[in-house]
């Protein structure tokens, strides 16, 4: 063999590559990133048979599913906030990047997994766990990945319903873990930044008149799921 | 007969072409139909993964400008005969370099996935594919001893040309999206 150094080379990305290959795996991440959840988010996904086995992948899954969480988080890269709700089998999520873009979407849990659809053209596709929701949300004609932990209020999700010039209009809020806020406040042709929701009170002024904000969280069963 | 001692300058390419391009094709297929994970292993330190890779990242182009300049030196490019150190500066740099980019196509691949939501993530994946296939050729050009004399400086030329694009449409955009952070 002439020249054995360039294969030594590649030879060390290649270990170096599985090792950090292997962390990955070890560290859980791949709780959400079974086999199945690939195959369901490019096409979409078989009618179920009711006699039909569950999925082999859901077996190698460490975590149970919880029936009812809530989680709030940010976009990887931080341009956008998430907070995502679930119970019994449904679950509504809100991205919001606290300028223009934002959803509201809605749909039904299968094994932990999450394909939410808003009738806009925006999705939200991935799976959660009972310490993390990961997936790939597409609003606006923006696509974000995320991470995001579990939510205790006054952290998690709100919305309310305020009337602005007469008009009706919609606001949604999330509520970090950290405490900071992110909303927008949305008329008939308008998206603004939302005014300040005070998550323990429930309530913000909008356009001069208070208003309540309705938290959504799976937990507790508020909000219509 | 045996194959002719001196063959084409061409011929040797073939097979490490073929094995490069492989590669190139193999890391966009998974990266398309592995669900990407949105989280991969950090570095402690670190405000989230994309920053590790931003700054990653600027390291591998510093050692590639590196690479290009030794290289330019050894092909006798900067006025007279390059000094024995050159060479294994350019070895090493480039084993560096080599070293240091997988994490950060590791947290592409495993965290994120070939994506084509819009012009700069689309442009990111496919030079992101196509540079570990044009390094794999590289690697394999530089056992043979039978490949005409532009071979490698075009090959590696490429190389260096696709990492700098690789880290225009991602780091030098993340510095200038978000700020120079850690």
């Amino acid at each position: 063999m002439k020249h054995p150094g360039p294969l030594f080379t590649l030879l060390a990305g290649v270990v170096l590559a599985a090792g950090i290959g292997i962390a990955n795996a070890a560290t859980g991440t791949t709780a959400t990133s079974g086999s199945a959840g690939a195959a369901s988010t490019s096409a979409p996904p078989p009618p179920p048979t009711s006699s039909a086995p569950p999925p082999p992948a859901s077996i190698a899954k460490p975590n149970p599913v919880p029936p009812r969480a809530d989680y709030a988080g940010r976009v990887d890269g931080g341009g956008a906030s998430v907070a995502v709700s679930v119970r019994d089998g449904h679950a509504i999520a809100y991205v919001c990047d606290g300028k223009k873009v934002e959803a509201w979407l809605g749909g039904v849990t299968t094994d932990g997994r999450l394909d939410l659809k808003d009738g806009k053209g925006g999705t939200l596709v991935g799976g959660y766990d009972p310490a993390t929701v990961t997936g790939t949300v597409t609003a606006g004609g923006k696509t974000w990945h995320f991470t995001a932990p579990t939510a205790k209020k006054p952290a998690g999700l709100y919305r309310a319903t305020p009337k602005v010039r007469g008009k009706a209009a919609k606001v949604g809020w999330i509520v970090q873990s950290d405490g900071s806020q992110v909303g927008i406040l949305t008329t008939e042709d308008t998206s603004t930044d939302a005014p300040a929701l005070d998550p323990a009170a429930g309530s913000a002024t909008v356009d001069g008149a208070p208003v309540t904000a309705e938290s959504i969280t799976g937990l507790s069963g508020d909000g219509d799921f | 007969m045996t194959a002719p001692a001196t063959r084409s300058g061409t011929a040797g390419l073939l097979v490490p072409l073929l094995v490069g391009g492989v590669v190139a094709v193999v890391l966009g297929v998974y990266g398309s139909v592995h669900q990407p994970t949105g989280v991969a292993v950090n570095i402690a330190g670190f405000s989230s993964g994309q920053s590790v890779k931003a700054w990653l990242a600027s390291v591998v182009v510093l050692l590639a400008v590196v690479q290009l300049i030794s290289a330019l030196a050894m092909y006798g490019k900067l006025g007279g005969e390059a000094p024995s150190w050159v060479s294994p500066l350019h070895r090493w740099s480039g084993r560096l370099a080599f070293l240091v980019s997988i994490p950060v196509a590791m947290h592409c691949l495993y965290a994120l996935g070939f994506q084509s939501f819009d012009t700069r993530v689309l442009v990111h994946s496919l030079l992101g594919c196509f540079f570990y296939g044009i390094f794999v050729c590289k690697m394999l050009l530089l056992r043979r001893d039978d490949t005409a004399p532009w071979v490698l400086p075009v090959v590696g030329g490429l190389a260096f040309t696709v990492l700098v694009g690789l880290w225009l449409s991602a780091a030098l955009w993340f510095f200038t999206t978000f700020g120079v952070i850690f």
